[in-house]
């Protein structure tokens, strides 16, 4: 009964979300309180639906109920229970529901919390998050319904893919949607915008807090899917220009794009085409992400393989989403107020500046994704676009980016003064230069670039500390000023501080574990050793062990330094999962500080004399714990610039006068 | 069914009471705070930073002017919503109402609401209750999980469970189970032996040094090990070793009683064997296990004994003489496919499944002593 119940909640939900569309349009539109207040009441009902729907998929997949389809194909009774849990969302059907799921959430947050809107915009907006609504909810019904049944429920489910039973990526796809689809929001609210024909600073006010809210939430979302390459594929990377890593990146691009132009928007009511475009622009890269790992189109690690049936209802439903939102823009954007005016140098221009260069970065990144698919439409030619193609064309955008990053928070509105910054940035430029030129003589082998790219690590972090520096007036005023003006700081200060300060940590990181990545692979029988820089790796034992779902054969290896002493001890896995009868390599990873040492055993083969020997790949990755810290740090910049009063005022309902 | 449609019902109406809720909850609006606030933060903003000493006194000025103008601009754009008749409210009945119902029509064509909940400990509760005989492998071995876990200390039920499994053709399943068993067990010869040959069977016939370390452990609890014997006989004629492995293969069939099974089936692979100076490239299958023919052999003795006691079962007298074409035993199939024959003569369609299941045809049979 549970099961239909949450499919009975499914196509509840789909026609609630008719009835959203329906009154909160002509709720809007007649100006009745009474339809508009309907249709908050089916947003929040939607949602509720949907709740109790996901709720019995996740009921389903506990009990191990193989009648429903999805969990036959997807779990098995062996699973350890986080894993069938985060089975609920590891299927195309299952993540659609996801998605759909947090659509509507945020339809009913914005239902909730929206009192501070002027009505007309907020019944729009969730006439449109409805519609959005209706489309996804539509296919997942009737394309793709995670709940159908099977007449005749095999004895035992399939199971999910090993590579994916990882706690990371348990927490990944939830932590990414809420991102993706959190620019929906921004997306409904652009487009209500265009349809009242008002975009100013008030709707810019409106729009920020929820960008900000996507944009940490999937920055968190790609570093845990980061992390999780790097430590469950066992290649030893972390990025790897991997089509469905570039689909998560490009609305990243674009929402930190749109969290820099909301602020001038919001404080100087200028850009506001600009704004609504990458409003409109964030969710369609999303759309396009779902289409790219939905469709079959790519090969992918992280591809869904789906038929191209479903792919092409995708595409048509990306057309009419982004095809009505860049009409209604086409037709609107004449006629929007151009806003204030502001000098050449200025913060406003470092900020358009910072926009151009993301837009472009994030065009370049759509070239090289769907370069292959034009080549094989074209010429049936399959090629692919790596590391080489965006060492090239992204690295120096970004480059150029990060040289302007600083100065930017020092210029003020409308008309900067440049020597004045430049007379304050020239001591975090030496800093960093020196910082460089130490690293250039003292790290062996010697890098010229890559130290490079550690002054800019050092030039971005340093560039932060300044700014809040100055806010602070430290070491220019006395200590109890200083703290007297920390305290009255607004938390979004802190934040940008954070998230600018991240960005640095996080490209001193990947310069250095790119630069200065040591790797030794050798065959190795038992006491077998090899030299991994300044370390030793000896396979001390070799074991066999039983886990809940799998075989495994674990690997002893025991790391020593110089003097022999031993430096840790890892114990990296070949896994056997029987039922689907793939193996698996867990990687083990010495955690030194910053640094990490990197084990992975490959399977017995043999070796010398006969005797069995493991291949076995070992890595020193400097430095490679600021490449997640990093964007962390971001993440955590962006939710304390939301907890900001000022921002906040943009969700919560209205308490009072903005002090500051 | 009727539960289901209540708490569908149910749903349907809570659902609808949070429209109707917020519908009844709606105010006439005038909209010229939620328009103003931000402009007036743009003002207050401005003075702040003069007050800071942050602006010169033409920028003051024209910032406040800037700011200015905007307030007033967003005061003209200001718009009041009065309050509504009875018309918007019969609408958002209406549309909520018809949600509902068109919910449950769309539900009643592409849902299955008689379907119950299948839960996995339901379903294996329900064939532990049944007649093992009606059960197939697969079903049986997940019973057997359940046994198994009850009695974590007894090697038995996970023995079974394995040849349950190495039935429906999980092999790496029957490995895994009777990996257990041998942990629970490590003298018991007959489990070491059945975990090696399950080895056998997974490396498609090769005898490799998981096999051969399992089969060392079953002729270290027991010397006299048959199966152990012969396999690591077969191993040394696989390397190489002949004549060893056929000394180790003939003292082995001196030591077997005369009506031992597998005796004469052992006697013509050493003579194949004699003749050729190699093993014949057939390999055991998966399915020509013993452990396996045995416990279909099992299986199929259930069912004829099921349809003797209730012979009205097309379906079960169709599966009986299909398995016994499968097995070869053409004897057994035949006076099974009389028996059933005059049973259901006057269905066609029941005569046209016999003949078919009659005619399929025998699998190779090699088994070890």
């Amino acid at each position: 009964m549970i099961v239909e119940l949450g499919a009975f909640a499914l196509i509840l939900s789909l026609l609630l979300s008719v009835a959203q569309t329906g009154l909160s349009a002509v709720g809007g539109a007649r100006r009745s309180p009474v339809l508009a207040g309907a249709g908050r009441g089916a947003a929040l009902a939607t949602f509720l639906a949907l709740l109790v729907s996901f709720a019995a998929l996740i009921y389903a997949f506990v009990t191990s109920d193989f009648s429903v389809a999805n969990v036959a194909a997807n779990s098995h009774t062996d699973k350890p229970m986080l894993y069938k849990v985060a089975g609920a969302w590891g299927s195309h059907e299952g993540s659609m529901l996801l998605w759909c799921l947090v659509l509507t959430g945020y339809g009913a947050a914005m239902a909730f919390f929206g009192d501070s809107l002027p009505p007309r915009l907020r019944a729009y907006a969730i006439a449109v998050q409805g519609a959005l609504g209706v489309l996804f909810l539509a296919y997942t019904v009737f394309a793709s319904n995670p709940l159908a049944r099977l007449l005749d429920a095999p004895i035992e489910g399939r199971s999910l893919n090993p590579l994916l039973q990882d706690p990371a990526l348990a927490f990944h796809p939830p932590f990414l949607y809420a991102g993706y689809v959190g620019f929906s929001v921004v997306y409904s609210l652009s487009l209500a915008a265009l349809i009242e024909g008002r975009i100013d600073a008030a709707w810019a006010r409106w729009v920020r807090p929820w960008t900000l809210a996507a944009w940490s939430l999937l920055t968190v979302g790609i570093t845990l899917g980061a992390f999780w390459a790097y430590y469950e594929l066992g290649w030893g990377g972390w990025w790897f220009w991997d089509p469905v890593e570039n689909a998560s990146f490009m609305p990243w691009l674009i929402g930190a794009a749109l969290l820099h132009s909301a602020i001038v928007t919001e404080r100087r009511g200028a850009l506001p085409g600009w704004t609504a475009f990458l409003a409109l622009a964030a969710y369609t890269f999303s759309m396009l992400g779902a289409f790219l790992v939905r469709s079959g189109v790519l090969t992918s690690v992280h591809a869904f393989a789906v038929d191209p049936t479903r792919g092409v209802l995708l595409l048509i439903m990306m057309g009419v989403a982004a095809g009505a939102g860049f009409l209604l823009f086409g037709i609107r954007a004449p006629s929007l107020n151009r806003g204030g005016q502001f000098r050449p140098i200025s913060r406003e221009s470092a900020i358009v500046l910072n926009n151009i260069l993301l837009s472009t970065a994030t065009a370049v990144v759509l070239l090289g994704t769907l370069y292959p698919l034009i080549r094989e439409a074209m010429d049936g030619e399959a090629v692919s676009v790596g590391a080489p193609f965006f060492n090239l064309t992204f690295t120096p955008l970004m480059i150029l980016a990060f040289a302007v990053l600083p100065a930017g928070p020092l210029l003020a509105w409308k008309r900067g003064d440049a020597k004045g910054v430049a007379r304050k940035l020239w001591i975090v430029l030496a800093l960093a230069a020196l910082l460089g030129l130490i690293a250039y003589a003292v790290v062996q082998p010697r890098k010229a670039l890559a130290s490079g790219g550690l002054v800019v690590g050092f030039w971005l972090i340093g560039g932060a500390l300044l700014e809040m520096g100055e806010r602070l007036k430290l070491f220019r005023a006395s200590v109890a000023e200083s703290l007297r003006r920390a305290r009255g700081l607004p938390r979004g200060a802190w934040g940008t501080t954070l998230a600018h300060a991240g960005l640095g940590v996080f490209v001193l990181g990947a310069s250095f574990e790119t630069a200065w990545r040591v790797e030794a692979a050798q065959a190795l029988s038992l006491n077998g050793s090899q030299p991994l820089g300044a370390y030793t790796v000896t396979l001390t034992d070799v074991v066999t062990v039983e886990g809940p779902n799998f075989l495994a054969e674990r690997g002893i290896v025991t790391v020593t330094n110089k003097v022999g002493a031993e430096v840790c001890r890892a114990a990296p896995e070949r896994r056997f999962y029987p039922t689907g009868a793939q193996t698996t390599s867990e990687v083990a990873i010495c955690a030194k500080g910053l640094d990490d040492i990197y084990v992975v055993m490959g399977e017995r083969r043999a070796g010398e004399g006969g005797k069995p020997a493991w291949l076995v790949r070992a890595y020193v990755n400097p430095w490679v714990r600021l490449i997640f810290l990093g964007p962390l740090l971001m993440a955590i910049g962006g939710i304390v610039s939301l907890s900001d009063r000022r921002v906040r005022l943009g969700v919560g309902r209205r308490t009072g006068e903005a002090t500051s | 069914m009727i539960a289901f449609w209540i708490a569908a019902a149910g749903l349907s109406v809570v659902t609808a009471g949070l429209v109707l809720r917020e519908a009844a909850r709606a105010r006439p609006v005038d909209d010229a705070d939620t328009r103003l606030e931000p402009h007036r933060r743009r003002l207050a903003e401005v003075e702040r930073l003069a007050q800071d000493g942050l602006l010169a006194e033409d920028e003051l000025k024209a910032a406040r002017a800037e700011a200015g103008r905007s307030l007033l601009a967003a005061a003209e754009q200001s718009e009041t919503w009065p309050r509504d008749g009875a018309g918007p409210r019969k609408v958002a009945v209406a549309a909520v109402g018809l949600a509902c119902a068109l919910a449950a029509g769309l539900y009643i064509v592409v849902g299955r609401p008689g379907l119950p909940d299948q839960p996995f400990t339901q379903r294996v509760a329900a064939w532990r209750a049944a007649d093992p005989a009606t059960l197939d492998p697969g079903k049986i071995a997940a019973v057997l999980e359940g046994v198994a876990a009850e009695r974590p200390n007894d090697p038995e039920p996970l023995v079974f469970m394995a040849k349950a499994r190495a039935a429906a053709g999980d092999m790496a399943g029957a490995e895994q189970a009777l990996r257990k068993a041998v942990r629970i067990a490590p003298k018991r010869a007959d489990i070491w032996s059945l975990l090696g040959e399950t080895f056998v069977i997974e490396a498609k016939g090769q005898i490799g040094s998981d096999a051969k370390l399992a089969f060392g452990e079953a002729l270290k609890a027991d010397p006299a090990d048959v199966r152990a014997r012969y396999y690591l006989a077969r191993a040394r004629i696989a390397e190489g070793d002949v004549a060893g492995g056929l000394a180790d293969w003939r003292g082995l069939l001196a030591g077997l009683a005369p009506n031992a099974p597998g005796r004469e089936s052992l006697a013509a692979e050493i003579a194949l064997v004699q003749a050729s100076g190699k093993l014949p490239g057939a390999e055991p299958a998966a399915e020509a296990n013993p452990q396996v023919q045995g416990m279909i052999a099992g299986m199929v003795d259930g069912l004829a004994q099921r349809l003797k006691q209730s012979p009205d079962d097309p379906d079960g007298w169709v599966r009986l003489v299909r398995a016994y074409a499968v097995l070869g035993e053409t004897t057994k199939r035949d006076a099974a496919l009389a028996t059933a024959t005059a049973l259901f003569k006057d269905q066609p369609k029941v005569m046209s499944a016999l003949r078919q299941a009659a005619d399929t045809p025998a699998q190779a049979k090699t088994t070890t002593p």
